[in-house]
Protein backbone atom coordinates (compact mmCIF):
# COMPACT_ATOMS: atom_id res chain seq x y z
CA UNK A 1 0.00 0.00 0.00
CA UNK A 2 1.35 3.00 -1.09
CA UNK A 3 0.99 6.98 0.52
CA UNK A 4 0.32 10.09 -1.55
CA UNK A 5 2.97 12.31 -2.18
CA UNK A 6 3.49 14.76 0.85
CA UNK A 7 1.79 12.22 3.17
CA UNK A 8 3.38 10.24 5.87
CA UNK A 9 3.65 7.59 8.95
CA UNK A 10 5.82 8.77 11.55
CA UNK A 11 7.02 6.76 14.71
CA UNK A 12 9.78 7.09 17.61
CA UNK A 13 11.65 9.81 18.61
CA UNK A 14 9.68 12.34 16.00
CA UNK A 15 6.54 12.07 17.78
CA UNK A 16 7.94 12.63 21.23
CA UNK A 17 9.90 15.60 19.76
CA UNK A 18 6.41 17.13 18.89
CA UNK A 19 4.86 16.39 21.58
CA UNK A 20 7.17 17.50 23.64
CA UNK A 21 7.09 20.73 21.77
CA UNK A 22 3.08 20.81 22.30
CA UNK A 23 3.53 20.35 26.02
CA UNK A 24 5.99 23.01 26.15
CA UNK A 25 3.78 25.58 24.24
CA UNK A 26 0.88 24.90 26.50
CA UNK A 27 2.78 25.16 29.31
CA UNK A 28 4.08 28.66 28.37
CA UNK A 29 1.33 29.98 26.87
CA UNK A 30 -0.90 28.94 30.27
CA UNK A 31 1.87 30.38 32.37
CA UNK A 32 1.24 33.43 30.35
CA UNK A 33 -2.77 33.87 30.80
CA UNK A 34 -3.77 32.53 27.50
CA UNK A 35 -7.13 30.58 26.77
CA UNK A 36 -6.79 27.65 24.23
CA UNK A 37 -8.86 27.71 21.53
CA UNK A 38 -9.40 25.18 18.66
CA UNK A 39 -11.21 25.34 15.34
CA UNK A 40 -13.01 22.27 13.17
CA UNK A 41 -10.47 20.87 10.41
CA UNK A 42 -13.03 21.35 8.36
CA UNK A 43 -13.88 24.55 6.95
CA UNK A 44 -16.08 26.60 4.42
CA UNK A 45 -13.41 28.00 1.32
CA UNK A 46 -15.12 31.05 1.38
CA UNK A 47 -13.67 32.35 5.29
CA UNK A 48 -10.50 31.56 4.01
CA UNK A 49 -10.72 32.81 0.27
CA UNK A 50 -12.94 36.35 0.86
CA UNK A 51 -11.55 39.27 -0.43
CA UNK A 52 -10.65 40.10 3.66
CA UNK A 53 -8.45 37.24 3.96
CA UNK A 54 -7.78 37.14 0.47
CA UNK A 55 -6.02 33.54 0.29
CA UNK A 56 -5.33 30.91 -3.06
CA UNK A 57 -7.95 28.42 -3.23
CA UNK A 58 -5.67 26.85 -5.78
CA UNK A 59 -3.43 25.32 -2.62
CA UNK A 60 -5.97 25.00 -0.69
CA UNK A 61 -7.12 20.64 -0.12
CA UNK A 62 -10.93 20.97 -1.36
CA UNK A 63 -13.91 19.38 -2.19
CA UNK A 64 -17.70 20.18 -2.80
CA UNK A 65 -20.03 19.49 0.17
CA UNK A 66 -23.41 17.73 -0.78
CA UNK A 67 -24.71 21.64 -0.94
CA UNK A 68 -22.53 22.27 -3.87
CA UNK A 69 -20.25 24.33 -1.63
CA UNK A 70 -16.43 24.26 -1.55
CA UNK A 71 -15.41 22.86 1.59
CA UNK A 72 -11.45 22.93 2.53
CA UNK A 73 -9.08 21.54 5.41
CA UNK A 74 -7.75 24.17 7.56
CA UNK A 75 -5.34 26.22 5.18
CA UNK A 76 -4.46 28.83 7.89
CA UNK A 77 -5.51 29.07 11.78
CA UNK A 78 -5.26 32.71 11.68
CA UNK A 79 -7.94 33.09 9.42
CA UNK A 80 -10.17 30.58 11.03
CA UNK A 81 -9.70 31.64 14.96
CA UNK A 82 -10.63 35.24 13.53
CA UNK A 83 -14.08 33.84 12.38
CA UNK A 84 -14.46 32.05 15.72
CA UNK A 85 -13.32 35.30 18.07
CA UNK A 86 -16.12 36.99 16.96
CA UNK A 87 -18.50 34.77 18.80
CA UNK A 88 -16.07 35.31 21.94
CA UNK A 89 -16.71 37.57 24.75
CA UNK A 90 -14.16 40.65 24.41
CA UNK A 91 -12.76 40.71 27.55
CA UNK A 92 -10.98 37.83 26.98
CA UNK A 93 -7.62 38.76 25.51
CA UNK A 94 -4.72 36.43 24.66
CA UNK A 95 -5.75 32.68 22.56
CA UNK A 96 -3.68 29.92 21.92
CA UNK A 97 -4.09 26.99 19.83
CA UNK A 98 -2.40 24.02 17.94
CA UNK A 99 -2.55 21.79 15.29
CA UNK A 100 -2.61 21.34 11.63
CA UNK A 101 -2.77 22.97 8.65
CA UNK A 102 -3.26 21.79 4.83
CA UNK A 103 -1.78 23.08 1.96
CA UNK A 104 -0.87 21.68 -1.27
CA UNK A 105 1.76 24.22 -2.18
CA UNK A 106 4.22 23.27 0.59
CA UNK A 107 6.36 20.15 0.86
CA UNK A 108 4.18 17.85 2.83
CA UNK A 109 0.78 19.01 2.65
CA UNK A 110 -0.15 18.85 6.66
CA UNK A 111 2.41 21.08 8.82
CA UNK A 112 1.94 21.32 12.65
CA UNK A 113 1.39 24.75 14.31
CA UNK A 114 1.16 26.26 17.31
CA UNK A 115 0.64 29.60 18.03
CA UNK A 116 -0.82 32.85 19.66
CA UNK A 117 -3.92 35.93 18.99
CA UNK A 118 -3.37 38.97 20.72
CA UNK A 119 -6.69 41.14 20.44
CA UNK A 120 -8.28 44.05 21.88
CA UNK A 121 -4.76 45.62 23.35
CA UNK A 122 -3.10 48.18 22.25
CA UNK A 123 -0.77 47.96 19.43
CA UNK A 124 3.01 47.83 21.37
CA UNK A 125 2.00 45.86 24.42
CA UNK A 126 -0.03 42.74 21.76
CA UNK A 127 3.21 43.55 19.59
CA UNK A 128 6.08 42.76 22.63
CA UNK A 129 3.57 40.16 24.22
CA UNK A 130 4.29 38.35 20.99
CA UNK A 131 7.47 38.64 20.39
CA UNK A 132 8.26 37.62 24.16
CA UNK A 133 6.36 34.69 23.93
CA UNK A 134 8.42 33.80 21.03
CA UNK A 135 11.49 34.53 23.03
CA UNK A 136 10.59 32.79 26.28
CA UNK A 137 9.08 29.35 24.32
CA UNK A 138 12.02 29.35 22.41
CA UNK A 139 14.30 29.61 25.70
CA UNK A 140 12.59 27.02 27.12
CA UNK A 141 12.71 24.49 24.24
CA UNK A 142 16.60 25.00 24.95
CA UNK A 143 16.98 26.51 20.86
CA UNK A 144 19.38 29.76 20.79
CA UNK A 145 20.60 30.22 17.82
CA UNK A 146 17.96 32.08 15.94
CA UNK A 147 17.70 35.66 14.46
CA UNK A 148 14.33 37.83 14.87
CA UNK A 149 13.17 39.88 11.84
CA UNK A 150 11.10 43.00 11.99
CA UNK A 151 9.09 44.34 9.23
CA UNK A 152 6.49 46.74 8.36
CA UNK A 153 3.94 46.61 5.94
CA UNK A 154 2.76 50.47 5.91
CA UNK A 155 6.77 51.27 4.42
CA UNK A 156 5.57 49.88 1.52
CA UNK A 157 2.16 51.66 1.47
CA UNK A 158 3.31 54.94 2.55
CA UNK A 159 6.05 54.80 -0.40
CA UNK A 160 3.91 53.97 -3.03
CA UNK A 161 0.53 55.90 -2.23
CA UNK A 162 1.96 58.89 -4.38
CA UNK A 163 2.85 56.15 -7.51
CA UNK A 164 -1.18 56.24 -7.72
CA UNK A 165 -1.17 52.74 -9.37
CA UNK A 166 -3.45 50.64 -10.18
CA UNK A 167 -4.36 47.84 -8.79
CA UNK A 168 -2.52 44.90 -10.98
CA UNK A 169 0.42 47.22 -10.94
CA UNK A 170 0.48 47.68 -7.33
CA UNK A 171 0.59 43.71 -7.05
CA UNK A 172 3.33 43.88 -9.26
CA UNK A 173 5.21 46.08 -7.45
CA UNK A 174 4.65 44.13 -4.36
CA UNK A 175 5.69 40.63 -5.53
CA UNK A 176 8.92 42.75 -7.34
CA UNK A 177 9.79 43.55 -3.78
CA UNK A 178 8.70 40.59 -2.13
CA UNK A 179 11.57 38.62 -4.68
CA UNK A 180 13.70 41.97 -4.27
CA UNK A 181 13.89 42.10 -7.72
CA UNK A 182 15.22 45.51 -7.77
CA UNK A 183 15.68 46.28 -11.99
CA UNK A 184 11.49 45.38 -12.00
CA UNK A 185 10.72 47.55 -8.84
CA UNK A 186 12.66 50.47 -10.95
CA UNK A 187 10.80 50.01 -13.71
CA UNK A 188 7.35 49.31 -12.62
CA UNK A 189 8.04 52.97 -10.47
CA UNK A 190 9.90 54.72 -13.15
CA UNK A 191 7.12 57.13 -13.75
CA UNK A 192 8.73 59.02 -10.07
CA UNK A 193 12.37 58.64 -10.41
CA UNK A 194 12.65 59.79 -6.87
CA UNK A 195 10.03 57.19 -5.55
CA UNK A 196 11.59 54.34 -7.48
CA UNK A 197 14.83 55.37 -5.99
CA UNK A 198 13.67 55.07 -2.52
CA UNK A 199 12.28 51.71 -3.31
CA UNK A 200 15.11 50.16 -4.87
CA UNK A 201 17.05 51.52 -1.63
CA UNK A 202 14.73 49.53 0.05
CA UNK A 203 15.23 46.07 -1.13
CA UNK A 204 18.57 46.00 0.55
CA UNK A 205 17.31 48.10 3.89
CA UNK A 206 17.74 44.88 5.85
CA UNK A 207 20.47 44.74 8.71
CA UNK A 208 20.81 45.80 12.48
CA UNK A 209 20.46 48.44 14.56
CA UNK A 210 22.80 50.82 11.92
CA UNK A 211 19.64 50.36 9.62
CA UNK A 212 16.80 51.76 12.14
CA UNK A 213 19.43 54.34 13.28
CA UNK A 214 19.67 55.53 9.09
CA UNK A 215 16.50 55.15 8.15
CA UNK A 216 15.76 56.94 11.19
CA UNK A 217 17.64 60.14 10.17
CA UNK A 218 16.48 59.27 6.55
CA UNK A 219 13.22 59.43 6.96
CA UNK A 220 13.08 62.45 9.34
CA UNK A 221 10.89 65.07 7.26
CA UNK A 222 8.00 61.91 6.89
CA UNK A 223 5.78 61.98 10.00
CA UNK A 224 4.32 58.35 9.05
CA UNK A 225 7.74 56.97 7.89
CA UNK A 226 8.93 58.17 11.18
CA UNK A 227 6.87 56.61 12.79
CA UNK A 228 7.15 53.36 11.70
CA UNK A 229 10.58 53.36 11.97
CA UNK A 230 10.55 54.31 15.55
CA UNK A 231 8.07 51.37 16.36
CA UNK A 232 10.47 49.25 14.48
CA UNK A 233 13.09 50.58 16.62
CA UNK A 234 11.19 50.33 20.05
CA UNK A 235 10.32 46.47 19.39
CA UNK A 236 13.81 45.60 18.12
CA UNK A 237 15.28 47.35 21.53
CA UNK A 238 13.07 45.23 23.85
CA UNK A 239 13.96 42.15 21.85
CA UNK A 240 17.69 43.22 22.66
CA UNK A 241 16.85 44.26 26.53
CA UNK A 242 15.55 40.75 26.77
CA UNK A 243 18.42 39.01 25.44
CA UNK A 244 17.87 38.40 21.68
CA UNK A 245 21.28 38.53 20.18
CA UNK A 246 20.12 38.79 16.68
CA UNK A 247 17.50 41.22 15.88
CA UNK A 248 17.17 42.01 12.36
CA UNK A 249 15.09 44.93 10.40
CA UNK A 250 13.78 44.42 6.64
CA UNK A 251 12.06 47.70 5.87
CA UNK A 252 11.71 46.65 2.32
CA UNK A 253 9.74 43.35 3.38
CA UNK A 254 6.23 43.58 1.68
CA UNK A 255 3.27 41.47 3.44
CA UNK A 256 3.00 37.80 2.36
CA UNK A 257 -0.30 37.42 3.38
CA UNK A 258 -3.17 39.79 1.92
CA UNK A 259 -4.18 40.42 5.66
CA UNK A 260 -0.94 41.64 7.33
CA UNK A 261 -1.30 45.49 8.14
CA UNK A 262 1.68 46.83 10.58
CA UNK A 263 4.04 45.09 12.15
CA UNK A 264 5.67 41.94 10.92
CA UNK A 265 7.60 39.36 12.47
CA UNK A 266 9.66 36.18 11.50
CA UNK A 267 12.16 34.32 13.14
CA UNK A 268 14.86 31.88 11.51
CA UNK A 269 16.98 29.44 12.85
CA UNK A 270 20.49 30.42 12.38
CA UNK A 271 21.56 26.86 11.44
CA UNK A 272 19.35 25.24 8.78
CA UNK A 273 17.87 28.73 8.03
CA UNK A 274 13.90 27.40 8.66
CA UNK A 275 11.63 29.74 9.41
CA UNK A 276 10.57 28.57 12.84
CA UNK A 277 7.70 30.95 13.92
CA UNK A 278 6.58 33.98 11.55
CA UNK A 279 3.57 36.52 12.19
CA UNK A 280 2.40 39.59 12.54
CA UNK A 281 -0.34 42.60 12.71
CA UNK A 282 -3.78 41.86 10.85
CA UNK A 283 -6.44 44.12 12.33
CA UNK A 284 -7.85 44.37 8.96
CA UNK A 285 -8.92 40.54 8.56
CA UNK A 286 -12.26 41.44 11.11
CA UNK A 287 -13.11 44.69 9.17
CA UNK A 288 -15.24 41.90 7.46
CA UNK A 289 -17.05 40.97 10.64
CA UNK A 290 -17.48 45.12 10.88
CA UNK A 291 -15.47 45.17 13.86
CA UNK A 292 -12.17 47.68 14.11
CA UNK A 293 -9.84 45.80 16.72
CA UNK A 294 -6.40 45.43 17.41
CA UNK A 295 -5.04 42.04 16.24
CA UNK A 296 -1.76 40.72 16.41
CA UNK A 297 -0.34 37.23 16.54
CA UNK A 298 2.05 34.61 15.39
CA UNK A 299 2.12 30.66 14.31
CA UNK A 300 5.26 28.19 15.26
CA UNK A 301 6.16 25.82 12.73
CA UNK A 302 6.17 22.44 15.30
CA UNK A 303 8.17 20.53 12.67
CA UNK A 304 10.84 23.01 12.40
CA UNK A 305 11.10 23.00 16.17
CA UNK A 306 10.75 19.53 16.96
CA UNK A 307 13.29 18.63 14.95
CA UNK A 308 15.87 20.64 17.05
CA UNK A 309 14.25 18.50 19.98
CA UNK A 310 16.46 15.26 21.32
CA UNK A 311 14.67 14.63 24.33
CA UNK A 312 14.77 10.95 24.58
CA UNK A 313 18.86 11.26 25.25
CA UNK A 314 17.90 12.89 28.63
CA UNK A 315 16.11 10.40 30.10
CA UNK A 316 17.95 7.22 31.58
CA UNK A 317 16.89 4.17 30.50
CA UNK A 318 16.28 1.29 32.72
CA UNK A 319 15.60 -2.43 32.10
CA UNK A 320 13.92 -4.18 34.81
CA UNK A 321 14.70 -7.95 34.65
CA UNK A 322 11.67 -9.91 36.03
CA UNK A 323 9.56 -13.47 35.34
CA UNK A 324 6.00 -14.23 35.74
CA UNK A 325 6.21 -13.88 39.44
CA UNK A 326 7.84 -10.79 40.15
CA UNK A 327 6.25 -9.08 37.75
CA UNK A 328 3.86 -7.25 40.32
CA UNK A 329 6.98 -6.72 42.51
CA UNK A 330 8.60 -5.41 39.19
CA UNK A 331 5.81 -2.85 38.60
CA UNK A 332 6.46 -1.74 42.31
CA UNK A 333 10.10 -0.46 41.66
CA UNK A 334 9.49 1.17 38.48
CA UNK A 335 7.72 3.77 40.78
CA UNK A 336 10.88 4.51 42.62
CA UNK A 337 12.47 5.64 39.00
CA UNK A 338 9.99 8.32 37.94
CA UNK A 339 12.20 10.31 35.81
CA UNK A 340 13.72 7.56 33.44
CA UNK A 341 12.14 5.75 30.86
CA UNK A 342 11.53 1.84 32.38
CA UNK A 343 10.89 -0.87 30.84
CA UNK A 344 10.28 -4.55 32.11
CA UNK A 345 11.27 -7.59 30.33
CA UNK A 346 11.62 -11.30 30.98
CA UNK A 347 14.96 -11.57 29.03
CA UNK A 348 17.59 -9.01 28.38
CA UNK A 349 18.47 -9.48 24.24
CA UNK A 350 20.33 -6.41 23.72
CA UNK A 351 21.75 -4.36 26.93
CA UNK A 352 23.72 -1.99 24.84
CA UNK A 353 19.94 -0.31 24.36
CA UNK A 354 19.35 0.56 28.30
CA UNK A 355 21.87 2.76 30.74
CA UNK A 356 21.15 0.29 33.61
CA UNK A 357 19.88 -3.31 34.04
CA UNK A 358 18.30 -4.47 37.20
CA UNK A 359 17.56 -7.31 38.45
CA UNK A 360 14.80 -8.72 40.48
CA UNK A 361 16.06 -12.16 42.31
CA UNK A 362 14.11 -13.99 44.99
CA UNK A 363 15.23 -15.18 48.55
CA UNK A 364 13.71 -16.79 50.98
CA UNK A 365 10.23 -15.87 49.65
CA UNK A 366 11.57 -12.59 49.49
CA UNK A 367 12.21 -10.08 46.18
CA UNK A 368 15.22 -8.44 46.30
CA UNK A 369 16.78 -5.93 43.51
CA UNK A 370 20.42 -6.54 41.91
CA UNK A 371 22.19 -4.17 39.29
CA UNK A 372 23.46 -5.75 36.39
CA UNK B 1 31.84 28.98 6.52
CA UNK B 2 31.91 29.80 2.18
CA UNK B 3 28.97 30.70 0.29
CA UNK B 4 27.49 28.40 -1.63
CA UNK B 5 26.94 29.38 -5.24
CA UNK B 6 24.95 27.15 -7.61
CA UNK B 7 25.54 27.52 -11.45
CA UNK B 8 23.72 26.07 -14.27
CA UNK B 9 25.61 23.70 -15.89
CA UNK B 10 26.28 24.31 -19.70
CA UNK B 11 26.64 27.53 -21.90
CA UNK B 12 25.63 29.80 -18.87
CA UNK B 13 27.59 28.13 -16.82
CA UNK B 14 31.37 29.21 -19.43
CA UNK B 15 29.96 32.91 -19.45
CA UNK B 16 29.51 32.75 -16.00
CA UNK B 17 33.15 32.04 -15.43
CA UNK B 18 34.25 34.56 -17.76
CA UNK B 19 32.10 36.98 -15.79
CA UNK B 20 33.58 35.75 -12.61
CA UNK B 21 37.14 36.13 -13.87
CA UNK B 22 36.81 40.11 -14.80
CA UNK B 23 35.46 40.48 -11.32
CA UNK B 24 38.97 39.17 -10.59
CA UNK B 25 37.51 36.24 -8.64
CA UNK B 26 39.88 33.36 -8.92
CA UNK B 27 38.28 31.27 -10.90
CA UNK B 28 41.23 28.48 -11.98
CA UNK B 29 39.44 25.61 -10.19
CA UNK B 30 36.35 26.06 -11.93
CA UNK B 31 37.85 26.18 -15.30
CA UNK B 32 39.91 22.80 -14.62
CA UNK B 33 37.13 21.35 -12.49
CA UNK B 34 37.02 18.48 -15.04
CA UNK B 35 33.59 16.12 -14.04
CA UNK B 36 33.41 16.83 -10.54
CA UNK B 37 29.74 18.44 -9.74
CA UNK B 38 30.97 20.29 -6.73
CA UNK B 39 34.29 22.07 -6.58
CA UNK B 40 35.98 24.70 -4.08
CA UNK B 41 37.92 27.67 -4.35
CA UNK B 42 39.12 29.94 -1.64
CA UNK B 43 36.27 31.95 -1.18
CA UNK B 44 33.66 29.72 -2.19
CA UNK B 45 31.91 26.81 -2.98
CA UNK B 46 30.38 25.63 -6.48
CA UNK B 47 27.60 23.18 -7.57
CA UNK B 48 26.86 22.74 -10.98
CA UNK B 49 23.07 21.48 -11.83
CA UNK B 50 20.51 22.09 -14.59
CA UNK B 51 18.73 25.38 -14.57
CA UNK B 52 15.58 23.88 -13.07
CA UNK B 53 17.67 21.98 -10.27
CA UNK B 54 19.92 25.31 -9.51
CA UNK B 55 16.31 26.71 -8.46
CA UNK B 56 15.48 23.86 -6.01
CA UNK B 57 18.79 23.72 -4.57
CA UNK B 58 18.82 27.42 -3.93
CA UNK B 59 14.64 27.91 -2.55
CA UNK B 60 15.82 24.55 -0.42
CA UNK B 61 19.32 26.22 1.25
CA UNK B 62 21.65 23.92 0.03
CA UNK B 63 22.96 26.58 -1.78
CA UNK B 64 22.87 30.57 -1.08
CA UNK B 65 22.72 31.82 -4.56
CA UNK B 66 21.92 30.62 -7.89
CA UNK B 67 22.87 31.79 -11.46
CA UNK B 68 20.06 30.71 -13.84
CA UNK B 69 18.30 31.81 -17.52
CA UNK B 70 15.23 33.69 -16.32
CA UNK B 71 13.39 31.59 -18.84
CA UNK B 72 13.73 29.09 -15.87
CA UNK B 73 12.42 31.21 -13.45
CA UNK B 74 9.18 31.87 -15.61
CA UNK B 75 8.53 28.92 -16.16
CA UNK B 76 8.79 27.27 -12.45
CA UNK B 77 8.32 30.46 -9.96
CA UNK B 78 10.52 29.48 -7.66
CA UNK B 79 10.29 30.45 -4.24
CA UNK B 80 13.46 32.42 -3.80
CA UNK B 81 14.92 36.26 -4.25
CA UNK B 82 15.29 36.92 -8.21
CA UNK B 83 18.07 39.72 -7.32
CA UNK B 84 19.55 41.09 -10.46
CA UNK B 85 19.77 40.48 -14.10
CA UNK B 86 23.57 39.29 -15.31
CA UNK B 87 25.22 40.91 -18.17
CA UNK B 88 25.25 37.34 -20.29
CA UNK B 89 22.64 34.75 -21.73
CA UNK B 90 20.78 37.29 -23.03
CA UNK B 91 18.06 35.38 -25.09
CA UNK B 92 14.17 36.24 -26.26
CA UNK B 93 11.17 33.63 -26.19
CA UNK B 94 9.25 33.52 -29.44
CA UNK B 95 6.41 31.57 -31.32
CA UNK B 96 7.76 30.03 -34.26
CA UNK B 97 6.20 28.06 -37.16
CA UNK B 98 6.93 26.97 -40.28
CA UNK B 99 7.87 28.77 -43.14
CA UNK B 100 5.78 29.96 -45.71
CA UNK B 101 2.59 27.93 -43.44
CA UNK B 102 -0.39 29.82 -42.26
CA UNK B 103 -1.96 29.30 -38.90
CA UNK B 104 -4.98 26.50 -38.98
CA UNK B 105 -8.65 27.93 -38.64
CA UNK B 106 -9.04 25.58 -35.32
CA UNK B 107 -7.90 25.81 -32.21
CA UNK B 108 -3.41 25.87 -32.60
CA UNK B 109 -1.73 23.44 -31.13
CA UNK B 110 1.52 24.55 -29.57
CA UNK B 111 4.85 22.87 -28.65
CA UNK B 112 6.59 23.51 -25.62
CA UNK B 113 9.45 23.16 -23.04
CA UNK B 114 7.83 25.78 -21.53
CA UNK B 115 4.22 25.28 -20.69
CA UNK B 116 3.93 27.64 -18.42
CA UNK B 117 5.23 30.56 -20.09
CA UNK B 118 3.84 29.42 -23.27
CA UNK B 119 -0.10 29.05 -21.11
CA UNK B 120 0.30 32.58 -19.98
CA UNK B 121 1.37 34.08 -23.37
CA UNK B 122 -1.58 33.13 -25.04
CA UNK B 123 -3.61 33.87 -22.00
CA UNK B 124 -2.49 37.71 -22.43
CA UNK B 125 -3.84 37.73 -25.87
CA UNK B 126 -7.03 36.08 -25.18
CA UNK B 127 -6.29 32.85 -27.40
CA UNK B 128 -7.37 28.75 -26.02
CA UNK B 129 -4.55 26.39 -27.39
CA UNK B 130 -3.52 22.74 -26.54
CA UNK B 131 0.16 22.98 -25.46
CA UNK B 132 2.39 19.17 -25.92
CA UNK B 133 5.29 19.55 -23.41
CA UNK B 134 8.60 18.60 -25.33
CA UNK B 135 12.12 18.20 -23.20
CA UNK B 136 14.19 18.89 -26.21
CA UNK B 137 14.64 19.85 -30.33
CA UNK B 138 11.66 21.34 -30.32
CA UNK B 139 12.03 22.71 -33.48
CA UNK B 140 10.92 18.75 -35.13
CA UNK B 141 7.58 19.08 -33.41
CA UNK B 142 5.74 21.26 -36.71
CA UNK B 143 7.94 20.14 -39.24
CA UNK B 144 6.82 16.29 -38.17
CA UNK B 145 3.54 17.24 -37.95
CA UNK B 146 2.84 17.17 -34.07
CA UNK B 147 2.21 20.94 -33.76
CA UNK B 148 1.23 23.81 -35.30
CA UNK B 149 3.85 25.84 -34.25
CA UNK B 150 6.75 26.35 -30.84
CA UNK B 151 7.64 28.19 -27.78
CA UNK B 152 10.88 28.09 -27.29
CA UNK B 153 14.08 30.45 -26.71
CA UNK B 154 16.37 31.90 -29.46
CA UNK B 155 19.53 33.38 -29.46
CA UNK B 156 20.67 33.73 -32.66
CA UNK B 157 17.96 32.45 -34.72
CA UNK B 158 20.50 29.89 -36.39
CA UNK B 159 18.91 26.56 -35.10
CA UNK B 160 15.17 27.78 -36.02
CA UNK B 161 16.82 28.79 -39.67
CA UNK B 162 18.22 25.59 -40.62
CA UNK B 163 14.86 23.82 -39.49
CA UNK B 164 12.99 25.88 -42.15
CA UNK B 165 11.20 27.69 -39.25
CA UNK B 166 10.21 31.33 -38.54
CA UNK B 167 9.96 33.90 -35.69
CA UNK B 168 6.26 35.01 -35.70
CA UNK B 169 6.44 37.01 -32.59
CA UNK B 170 9.29 37.48 -30.11
CA UNK B 171 7.29 38.26 -26.38
CA UNK B 172 10.08 38.25 -23.63
CA UNK B 173 14.04 39.57 -23.40
CA UNK B 174 15.50 37.89 -21.01
CA UNK B 175 19.25 37.40 -19.34
CA UNK B 176 20.75 35.29 -16.80
CA UNK B 177 20.02 36.13 -13.22
CA UNK B 178 21.16 35.91 -9.93
CA UNK B 179 18.82 34.57 -7.26
CA UNK B 180 19.62 33.82 -3.47
CA UNK B 181 17.37 31.50 -0.85
CA UNK B 182 15.44 33.32 1.03
CA UNK B 183 16.70 32.52 4.46
CA UNK B 184 20.64 32.90 3.23
CA UNK B 185 20.41 35.89 2.25
CA UNK B 186 19.41 37.52 5.76
CA UNK B 187 21.44 34.97 7.99
CA UNK B 188 24.86 35.16 5.63
CA UNK B 189 24.19 39.16 5.01
CA UNK B 190 27.37 39.79 5.98
CA UNK B 191 29.17 36.98 3.66
CA UNK B 192 26.86 37.31 1.01
CA UNK B 193 26.20 41.37 0.85
CA UNK B 194 29.87 41.55 -0.89
CA UNK B 195 29.76 38.69 -3.45
CA UNK B 196 26.45 40.63 -4.89
CA UNK B 197 27.59 44.24 -4.85
CA UNK B 198 30.64 42.77 -6.68
CA UNK B 199 27.47 41.32 -9.26
CA UNK B 200 25.79 44.53 -9.78
CA UNK B 201 28.76 46.28 -10.41
CA UNK B 202 29.44 43.75 -12.99
CA UNK B 203 26.62 44.60 -14.92
CA UNK B 204 27.20 48.35 -14.35
CA UNK B 205 30.34 47.47 -16.30
CA UNK B 206 28.14 46.01 -19.23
Amino acid sequence: MFLPAGSQDEIGNRLNNRSRAYELFRKITFNRNYKQISTPVVEYANTFTNKHAGMDLRNMLKWFSKEGEIEVLRPDWTTAIARALVNQHPSQLKWSYQGSVFRSDKDGIESRQAGIEVVHTPTFLGESECLLTAVSYLKELQIDSYLIELGHTGIFDELTAPLQLDEIELEKLRIAMHDKRKDEVYQIASDNKEIAGQLTELVDAFGSFDIIEYYEKHWKDNDRLLEIIQHIKQLASLLKESGVEDVLVDLGRVKNLPYYCGTMFRGFLKDNGATCFSGGRYDKLYEQFNERISAVGLAFDVDVLSEKLDITDQYEKICILASEESHVYAETIRQSYSNCIVDIKYELVNSDEFDKVIQIVKDDNNYRVVEK
Amino acid sequence: MKPCIALTKGRLENQFIEFFQSLSYDVEPLINKGRKLRVETDEFQFVFAKGVDVTTYVEHGIADLGIVGEDILAEFQPDVYNLLPLPFGNCRMALATEKGKDWPARKRRIASKYPNITKEFFRKKGESVDIVKLEGSVELAPILGLADGIVDIVETGNTLKENGLVVKEEFFEFSARCIANRSSLKIKRDLLAPVIKSFQKGEVVR
